[in-house]
């Protein structure tokens, strides 16, 4: 008999594969387009289907003819190297196959590369006739710029009536916030559970949940809920038993601090949970600091949309926020889920990553907590095998004792 | 590569681009003065200037090796400005600022602030100033708040007043010297300027390295100088403009001059971007007409979402003013921001007949035999025949 935690996770990779094959967003409605996050429930609540081409180039890096797909991308000449994802969603746009939009909505977000996304898109001339609207996300993080974001979130929903010619239902949006506050809810409850040792259930549940919640034909649906439910439900019995994740001896706990990439997890962290008792305790994607909408008057749901998007979207987060927040949060981390230590992909993409792995490796030393720096692409696994960073990692807990 | 120009102003010029320390900023030190060091052009000197104090802008220059700067930039996917840039305070050429403020424009300026602050070079003032990647006037507004916020933190730290009559002043000055820097661009509009590409940038980098009224009186004396000047005939193969990030030092100018072509004109951020127009100076808030500026008037970084059309129609301007025969659209190594530019510009000027070529480089050019190669070729193909 299938246990729930393979059920949800087939329910949810589903639906994710469903996600991963549509570059073209066959959704019905008015089609809006952007380079990157956007307020999901504002889409959910206006009725429109919302696509972020950043995402689909890296589903992009999923697929089965990836390599073909990665070097027709570097090909098109964009900056060589420029993150893998963006280089594959850059191929999508200039080889005609995404989807024609109704709206465009940019921003500058949380990488250059996606900026450079948003560019593109902009200056697409097949598209030249399709309404744009840019929004400016600041480097700064004060109630003061939470109000500017919020403001141009809400100048965005302008924009759409306009273009539309609908009005947004303030009250459906207002449903919309509620159930998602619930969902975010569920989502941190399960990650205070992640906090048992051993590990109640498989980490990466939280990735998942993510995933499903946000980014899928699904999202801020009662059945994400349902799904949530159970999967809190089903992880709370486990650690009232004191029981870890199903055929694991948990050894030891590490933190991801990056993305998971398009490596099908069986390859890397499948292995090291099998073969090693080693677990991806938390990665960046997953780690939720989110506060819920404020849905006190329509100036303060907006001005939270705009915190979450500075502060809260965990790779803004990560990668538009200071150093101070990003080591601040590793030892966060590392304190309240137990680490034994931290691993840094570096993955070649994330310029932002890698302009900290100095302050990182010498807080880490300082602190006494095992670090090592990978370099890899999360997105091109010929760039460092799955196969490769398994042995380097299973090295690394080797010559600090962890293992 | 230079023009015969014989000048104690543009030696003076050329001394200074050349080099982090100079006699105008060491005597300002002498004589009390502060020094405050930014980075990207979107940081206005004028707010420094009305403090009292010295704007310096950081820059790469003389930096041949970012070996220091690689421990905390990884070299592999870290912009090659960036690191030489970075490099140059680490080994403390930028010892004698009082302070810095990081312009957040791209992500590889923001973690500068982020690093520096954490090294062994770290100084006591150091802030930082967002940015911003939009064009309109809710952006403008903003930015005006960002502007205020500054102004604040360096009264408060220096101990200064910066009143709005010292921010109109500085706004005059900048103007001023803005108008003189567009001036000398000009006299490359004839077919034989007495300035080469090579030397502009020279003299527009010391700019940023000077006390402004010492810099305006010595470039309207070098302007005055090439008005009269005798050039003799002399026949370039191709009228290039160059189009990219911080181009602080003369190395590509120099091989596309030593090969027998002539820059005429540029946008980059210390080049073009940093003398377009001028802040408006009949306001009645003296830091809003700098937000307008910088926001409304010239988003000319491709950082920001509403640059490219701007952009483009900048490039264009230029290139059919300037006679130009040919862009080169040079990046610096994992550069997003203007590799992504760039790929558009491509495009769009292939679509419009105008050559350009593309060069992705280290931030040192000079020693690159196959970047002259390629430069050769380029103007060789644009010039109708072999040089």
């Amino acid at each position: 008999m299938i246990d729930v935690f393979s059920q949800l996770k087939l329910q949810a990779g589903k639906s994710l594969g469903t996600l991963c094959l549509d570059p073209q967003n066959a959704s019905p409605g008015p089609f809006v387009l952007g380079n990157g996050d956007f307020f999901i429930e504002i889409p959910v609540a206006y009725g429109c289907s919302y696509s972020d081409l950043t995402l689909t180039g890296a589903n992009g890096t999923a697929m089965p003819e990836a390599s073909e797909l990665i070097d027709k991308a570097i090909e098109t000449g964009v900056e060589s190297r420029m993150c893998t994802a963006l280089k594959v969603a850059c191929y999508y746009l200039e080889a005609g196959l995404v989807r024609k939009p109704d709206l465009i909505i940019t921003s500058s977000s949380c990488c250059d590369a996606m900026d450079t996304l948003g560019n593109l898109l902009n200056g697409y001339k097949p598209w030249a006739d399709v309404p744009k609207f840019r929004m400016d996300a600041p480097h700064s993080f004060d109630e003061a710029s939470y109000r500017y974001m919020g403001k141009q979130l809400r100048d965005a929903v302008t924009f759409m009536e306009d273009v539309v010619g609908r009005k947004m239902e303030w009250a459906r949006l207002r449903e919309v916030c509620v159930l998602s506050n619930k969902q975010d809810q569920l989502l941190l409850e399960f990650q205070e559970l992640k906090k048992a040792v051993p590990c109640p259930a498989n980490p990466d549940f939280s990735r998942l949940g993510f995933a499903y919640d946000r980014w899928t034909g699904e999202r801020v649906s009662p059945q994400i809920t349902d799904w949530l439910e159970q999967l809190v439900s089903a992880t709370e019995e486990r650690v009232k038993a004191g029981l870890g994740i199903e055929g694991v001896h948990e050894k030891v706990r590490f933190l991801w601090q990056d993305l998971a990439g398009s490596w099908p997890p069986g390859l890397l962290w499948g292995r090291l949970q099998q073969e090693l008792g080693a677990i991806a305790i938390m990665d960046y994607m997953s780690y939720g600091t989110l506060t819920p909408i404020d849905l006190s008057s329509e100036e303060a749901m907006f001005t939270s949309f705009g915190k979450r998007f500075l502060l809260e979207d965990p790779m803004n987060r990560q990668a538009l926020h200071t150093t101070d927040l990003f080591c601040n949060d590793i030892l966060q981390i590392v304190n309240d889920f137990k680490c034994d230590a931290v691993i840094m992909p570096a993955h070649i993409g994330h310029r932002d990553t890698n302009s900290r792995l100095k302050v990182v490796r010498d807080m880490c030393r300082e602190k006494g907590i095992p670090c090592m720096v990978l370099g890899i692409d999360i997105w091109d696994k010929r760039y460092m095998s799955p196969e490769t960073a398994f042995d380097r990692i299973k090295t690394f807990f080797e010559t600090t004792g962890l293992i | 590569m230079k023009s015969g120009l014989t000048s104690d102003s543009f030696e003076k010029f050329a001394a200074i681009a050349g080099s982090i320390m100079n006699p105008s900023v060491q005597k300002c030190k002498d004589g009390g003065g502060k020094v405050l060091g930014y980075t990207c052009s979107f940081v206005p000197e004028e707010l420094f200037i009305a403090a009292g104090m010295l704007p310096v802008r950081i820059r790469g220059t003389g930096c041949l090796s970012a070996d220091r700067a690689n421990d905390y930039f990884t070299p592999e996917n870290s912009c090659s400005l960036i690191r030489h840039t970075f490099n140059n305070v680490l080994t403390g050429a930028y010892n004698f600022l009082d302070g810095a403020v990081i312009g957040g424009g791209c992500d590889g300026n923001r973690h500068i602030l982020d690093n520096w602050e954490k090294s062994p070079a770290k100084i006591a003032f150091l802030d930082r100033l967002f940015i911003p990647h939009a064009s309109n006037e809710l952006t403008a507004e903003f930015f005006l708040g960002q502007l205020s916020g500054l102004k604040s933190r360096i009264e408060g730290y220096f101990g200064v007043t910066i009143t709005d009559e010292k921010v109109w002043s500085a706004i005059r000055l900048c103007n001023e010297v803005r108008a003189l820097q567009r001036e000398l661009y000009a006299l490359r509009l004839g077919a034989n300027p007495p300035i080469t590409g090579s030397e502009t940038v020279a003299v527009i980098v010391a700019g940023s390295s000077m006390p402004k009224e010492e810099y305006r009186d010595d470039l309207k004396k070098l302007i005055g100088e090439l008005q009269e000047v005798h050039v003799p005939e002399k026949k370039y193969s191709a009228r290039i403009m160059i189009v990219g990030p911080g181009h602080d030092d003369t190395s590509m100018s120099d091989i596309v001059e030593e090969l027998g072509g002539l820059v005429v004109n540029d946008l980059t951020c210390f080049g073009g971007k940093v003398i377009f127009g001028s802040v408006k100076e009949d306001g009645s808030d003296p830091l809003k007409a700098l937000a307008d500026y910088q926001v409304l008037t010239r988003p000319l970084c491709p950082k920001n979402l509403n640059a490219h059309p701007v952009i483009i129609k900048e490039l264009i301007d230029k290139i059919k003013e300037f006679k130009v025969d040919g862009v080169i659209g040079q990046i610096f190594l994992c550069c997003e921001t203007w590799g992504g530019e760039i790929f558009i510009l491509n495009k769009e000027l292939r679509d419009a007949g105008i050559p350009l070529l593309r060069i992705e480089r280290e931030y040192h050019a000079d020693s690159s035999g196959q970047l002259r190669t390629r430069v050769q070729a380029f103007i060789e193909t644009i010039s109708g025949g072999a040089l």
